[in-house]
């Protein structure tokens, strides 16, 4: 189903008694704060934070038995998701679904959720999709897309699930008029127009899929941009496809542990380290800040397209609002592919 | 081994402790089921409350009702490992990694090259090709330690060795009273390789130091990347590639090793 038309207000009204998630981290908001929100750029968090949380019991041990965690999160949309964050989930359904093993809580999260996307209407200043093979417009991955245009949205349904999503909503949808349908047309080139203008002098043109070639992570090159960090975190905790995550036991009571499943950062200088201090072995194979950085870097734009043929990068500019050394991402790779 | 289990040790009695050298000990666990294993693959053994770590069983594949996990003392998890006591309860996840490729091995010489508590998981492949030694042409062992209080497994040399096809040669770092055999690291047994080179296949294990060089020395030798395994160390937590820490350029050891064809990581920066 495509191509129809869903006025702003029955939106509203149907969404009214809805348990929905905006796609910030797992707020839930007010529908007029959520249908206002579909019309500015994407949220400063990611869905990340909702469907694979920073910090996860994912069962308990003891004397002689096994639990693992009940999860079975009701069916729930997410609503307002941008095109950056539907590559960032089929990024992070490759890493975490994809292999042997299945990371357990994204899997019964992500199961659960009805992906309503938007397109972008406006584009934040640290936008940069569309130099890593994206656009600011969905194009698949999602269950239903709204297109805003005046008084309402352009409604695409491409999935079952979508078009039972807004049945049980009651949304019932109108064609669209030939002129909602040029007008979203619009919209579309003028965002991406505008996410491609203010990143023309970057120089960062990365196709999809496209394995970089960097300097290594043993490379002074990158001295330049590690300088200005700080060693925070902010850029993985923030970043929507960063999964790295870390397991740790607590005590809950005499012979009963908890294990407890809590995002890590590799630019942190604990991320590598190793037991065993004697003078013969080396405590980490990245002992220099600059070789995190570059390894992160390396991650997404080199090891990620080799892994699984899909860039680790989506281009939402996150970590480049988060950073506290103001080092900008475009500005890195921009600078170090050839 | 696709659910959340993954990420809860199973409880698994510990029914020996062996002290081997004054540094290392081995725990003889008896899981409820057994778990089956190949040689090189490693389990995460985890002291309740306290903390877990990676460890390839030095133990034989096919027994794996026993599985003796051998550990240096050398953190804080360690540390407490080697105080614990037989019939006390630990947690066992895996196995994990890909194993040693003894499929690839028909009609080769095996070279196997330990440092110090690195014989540990070369024992389980020691023990599978002696299993069967009918396929390999030849295996010759080097091995080196720091002293000869130091030497892992002392007692089972002679009946390694005591095979027609099996020849071992050891090491310790300085000369001793009571030592008659060679002293130098590791790599001073791999001089003037008696080994039909293009048909050898070499397995290292050991502290990063001692990959590097034994990597230099059978290089030196003439052996190719292709035909050097090399025992990576790296942090893991999950032990399923997906916690992201254990990465080698594009490869996570935890899935891809613990044993990396040298070929494949040669080129990657901090490798050793």
């Amino acid at each position: 189903m495509t191509g129809q038309y869903l006025s702003r207000q029955k939106l509203a009204e149907a969404l009214a008694d809805e348990q929905c998630l905006w796609s910030a981290a797992g707020e839930q908001v007010e529908v007029c704060e959520m249908i206002a929100g579909l019309s500015e750029p994407r949220s400063p968090l990611s869905p990340k934070g909702w469907l694979y949380p920073s910090l996860q019991s994912v069962g308990q041990y003891g004397d002689g038995f096994t639990s693992p965690p009940a999860e079975a999160p009701a069916p729930r949309a997410i609503i307002g998701l941008r095109a950056c964050e539907l590559a960032a989930l089929k990024y992070l359904d490759k890493m975490l679904l994809e292999g042997q093993f299945q990371e357990p809580v994204y899997r019964s999260r992500r199961k659960s959720a009805v992906l309503v996307s938007t397109d972008c209407a406006a584009a934040a200043p640290t936008c940069f999709c569309t130099s890593v093979g994206g656009l600011p417009l969905a194009d698949d991955g999602y269950d239903v897309n709204l297109s805003p245009v005046e008084g309402g949205f352009v409604v695409d349904v491409a999935s079952d699930r979508g078009r039972a999503w807004l049945a049980a909503a009651g949304l019932e949808c109108i064609p669209a008029s030939a002129d909602q349908l040029a007008q979203r047309d619009r919209i579309r080139r003028a965002v991406t127009e505008a996410v491609e203008s203010q990143n023309r002098s970057t120089g960062l043109e990365v196709a999809q899929g496209q394995s970089l070639v960097l300097p290594d992570d043993g490379d002074p090159a990158w001295q330049r941009y590690a300088a200005d960090c700080v060693e925070c975190g902010a850029c993985t905790n923030i970043c929507p496809t960063c999964y790295c995550f870390y397991l740790y036991d607590q005590a809950l009571g005499p012979g009963l542990f908890e294990r407890v499943r809590t995002w890590d950062s590799c630019i942190l200088g604990t991320y590598h380290r190793m037991a065993g201090t004697t003078s013969n072995m080396k405590p980490t194979p990245r002992p220099r800040l600059r070789s995190r950085l570059a390894n992160r870097v390396l991650h997404k734009f080199t090891y990620a397209p080799q892994q699984c043929g899909l860039l680790g990068c989506v281009g939402c500019g996150r970590c480049i609002e988060a950073c506290l050394g103001a080092i900008d991402l475009r500005q890195v790779v921009g600078e170090l592919q050839p | 081994m696709s659910t959340s289990d993954s990420y809860i040790p199973t409880p698994t009695e510990l029914v020996e402790v062996i002290d081997e050298t004054p540094t290392i000990k081995t725990l003889v666990l008896a899981p409820a089921e057994p778990m089956s294993f190949k040689a090189g693959q490693f389990i995460q053994l985890t002291l309740p409350g306290v903390g877990e770590g990676p460890f390839t069983p030095s133990s034989s594949p096919s027994h794996p009702e026993r599985i003796s996990i051998t550990i240096l003392r050398t953190g804080t998890v360690t540390e407490r490992l080697h105080e614990c006591r037989p019939g006390q309860v630990l947690g066992l996840r895996g196995p994990f990694g890909k194993g040693y490729p003894i499929d690839k091995l028909a009609g080769k010489e095996v070279l196997v090259v330990g440092g110090g508590v690195g014989l540990a998981p070369l024992r389980a492949l020691i023990l599978t090709l002696l299993d069967d030694l009918d396929p390999i042409k030849r295996m010759s062992i080097r091995y080196g330690a720091r002293g000869m209080e130091e030497l892992l497994f002392r007692r089972e040399y002679d009946q390694w060795a005591s095979h027609a096809k099996v020849d071992m040669q050891v090491t310790i770092d300085n000369p001793q009273p009571g030592w008659q055999g060679p002293t130098g690291v590791v790599t001073t047994l791999l001089k003037d390789l008696d080994m039909t080179l293009p048909e050898c296949t070499a397995f290292v294990c050991g502290p990063g130091i001692m990959l590097q060089f034994t990597t230099q020395a059978l290089e030196a030798e003439g052996l190719t990347a292709e035909q050097i395994y090399l025992s990576m160390n790296r942090r893991m937590s999950c032990g399923m590639g997906l916690c992201g820490r254990c990465n080698i350029g594009k490869y996570y050891l935890c899935k891809d090793g613990p044993d990396m064809n040298y070929a494949l990581i040669k080129d990657a920066p901090n490798v050793f």
